[in-house]
């Protein structure tokens, strides 16, 4: 009996959430958003709030290095949205006509250090990498890439690429520190937060960091044009911005 | 098989076995038709020559070569054992010795971390501690990638080799007196021969061509770690030329490797 009124009241708050939404949303269908892997928890999130607000659609995630997801969309594979961590590789969606409008701007980040647990070597700026033994850095063409050479040189500090073991992208790269052997990884700011106690964080002086932008655009093409823009609209609402915030990413 | 027996086989095959075969094979064949299409002929030597490529061939070459060489020093007692000796258990330790050949390589780069990591490796740990040895991110460590991958394949194919022998070639050896040694290195490696041979190329391909081992436990440094396998990954994006013609590189070389062999590797069936 007992058990009985437990799964009657479990229906009932089944219905409870269920109904109201599905009366909300009409969209339904399927869309595949391919994200910038430093975007791996939080469009994880973001995907499963919009679903919760339109029951009837489904959210396929492709997460990859910003430069993989516009080599892939460039070949022609399914996409309907494309969110990367720079402008400049949606810039090149933009210019071989890949994309519906101008990507807009949906978050910021910046870089960080990350070194083992308890910071064994040390650490204390970027300065010290360059006596380190291996530093994870993203590929050359990778966004996070890109951006760590910048600071690099900002700071003045020159690593010997036989130092340097490269990932294929940001969640690789820290993955060397965290389940390899490197010294120290040069990643996004969310994704030292995402890693928690798995590795030690050593900041990047704000003289010296960068200010990355993350843009979002619908794919041409698309045959769910309606369901991308709702989908890329939700990432730039309100609600959508609080789920960034919570990861750590800042205001564009 | 005599050449009357093998027309009586095709003309009693069924068309649709013929339908099939052929679509097998078209299925196999047409993604290398599709990569040699891409590479472009005209700027090949300039794109292996110079640069990341040719540091990565150089790296492969040098790697897979002394991978192979350990590879044979563990794998013909391995084999020879498997073959020979009949002990309690001796099918699951052959599918365990086999296991590299199935497990995804990312998976075995992740066990080899935890082997032989410097942080929290078992033995990893003990010989960077008493000797300073560390074999992530090292050339060392992308040896060690390729022989874990490399090794079941030579011993698959030594130990069908060892016992396709006639056991009759070795007794009558034994029959003249030959030490068990003697007996070994005259009678029975030179029978193997041709199953060594085999087995050693098809383990060398196989190291030359590892990706997901080599990726995760010896990292990705241009001219250390960097082999030819892991630059076509990283070039697809930056230099898509250049990753093409390497891949034609490792292509053509696996097809000689195999074709040399034709199918010896896997024990000749005659």
């Amino acid at each position: 009996m007992k058990r009985m009124v437990g799964v009657l009241l479990a229906c009932i708050c089944a219905m409870g959430t269920v109904a109201p939404a599905a009366a909300v949303s009409p969209l339904k269908g399927e869309i595949t958003v391919s994200a910038a892997a430093s975007l791996t928890d939080s469009f994880t999130a973001l995907a499963k709030a919009f679903r919760a607000a339109n029951p009837k659609v489904k959210v396929r995630l492709n997460f990859g290095s910003s430069s993989t997801l516009v080599a892939q969309i460039q070949s022609g594979a399914p996409s309907d949205v494309i969110a990367a961590a720079d402008l400049s590789s949606v810039e090149k969606l933009v210019a071989g006509g890949s994309v519906v409008a101008d990507p807009r701007v949906f978050a910021r980040n910046s870089l960080a250090i990350a070194v083992k647990p308890g910071n064994p070597e040390k650490v204390k700026s970027i300065n010290d990498l360059a006596r380190l033994r291996t530093i994870a850095l993203c590929g050359k063409t990778v966004p996070c890439g890109v951006y760590a050479s910048t600071v690099l040189a900002r700071s003045g500090v020159v690593i010997n690429e036989s130092n340097i073991t490269r990932g294929a992208d940001v969640k690789a790269t820290l993955g060397a520190v965290v389940t390899g052997d490197a010294d120290a990884a040069i990643v996004y700011k969310t994704d030292v937060i995402a890693a928690g106690k798995a590795i030690h964080v050593v900041d990047i002086a704000s003289s010296s960091n960068v200010k990355t932008m993350y843009g979002i655009a619908s794919i041409r093409g698309s045959k769910n044009g309606l369901l991308a823009k709702a989908f890329v609209d939700f990432v730039l609402s309100e609600q959508g911005w609080k789920i960034l915030k919570g990861f750590g990413f800042q205001k564009p | 098989m005599s050449k009357a027996k093998v027309r009586d086989v095709a003309s009693s095959t069924p068309g649709f076995v013929w339908v099939g075969a052929a679509l097998g094979l078209a299925f196999l064949l047409l993604p290398l038709v599709g990569l040699v299409r891409r590479v472009a002929w005209r700027g090949l030597l300039g794109n292996l020559v110079g640069g990341p490529a040719s540091e990565a061939l150089r790296l492969s070459l040098v790697t897979s070569v002394i991978a192979t060489c350990f590879v044979v020093l563990l794998g013909l007692p391995l084999a020879w054992v498997l073959a020979r000796i009949a002990f309690k258990g001796r099918s699951l330790v052959r599918a365990l010795v086999m296991l590299p050949m199935v497990l995804p390589p990312v998976v075995g780069g992740v066990a080899l971390l935890g082997a032989y990591g410097k942080s929290n490796g078992l033995l990893g740990s003990t010989l960077y501690n008493l000797f300073g040895l560390q074999l992530t991110f090292s050339p060392l460590g992308v040896i060690v990638a390729e022989a874990f991958v490399a090794l079941p394949f030579f011993v698959m194919a030594v130990e069908s080799g060892l016992r396709s022998i006639e056991p009759k070639f070795e007794e009558s050896a034994a029959v003249m007196g030959l030490s068990s040694t003697k007996r070994f290195s005259r009678v029975t490696l030179r029978l193997l021969a041709p199953a060594l041979l085999a087995g050693t190329a098809v383990a060398w391909a196989r190291a030359l061509g590892e990706f997901g081992a080599t990726i995760t436990f010896a990292g990705n440094i241009e001219g250390r770690t960097q082999t030819t396998p892991l630059a076509v990954y990283l070039l697809l994006e930056s230099d898509p030329e250049a990753a093409y013609a390497l891949s034609l590189v490792l292509l053509v070389v696996c097809v000689g490797v195999l074709v040399a062999m034709r199918d010896r590797w896997m024990g000749r069936r005659s």
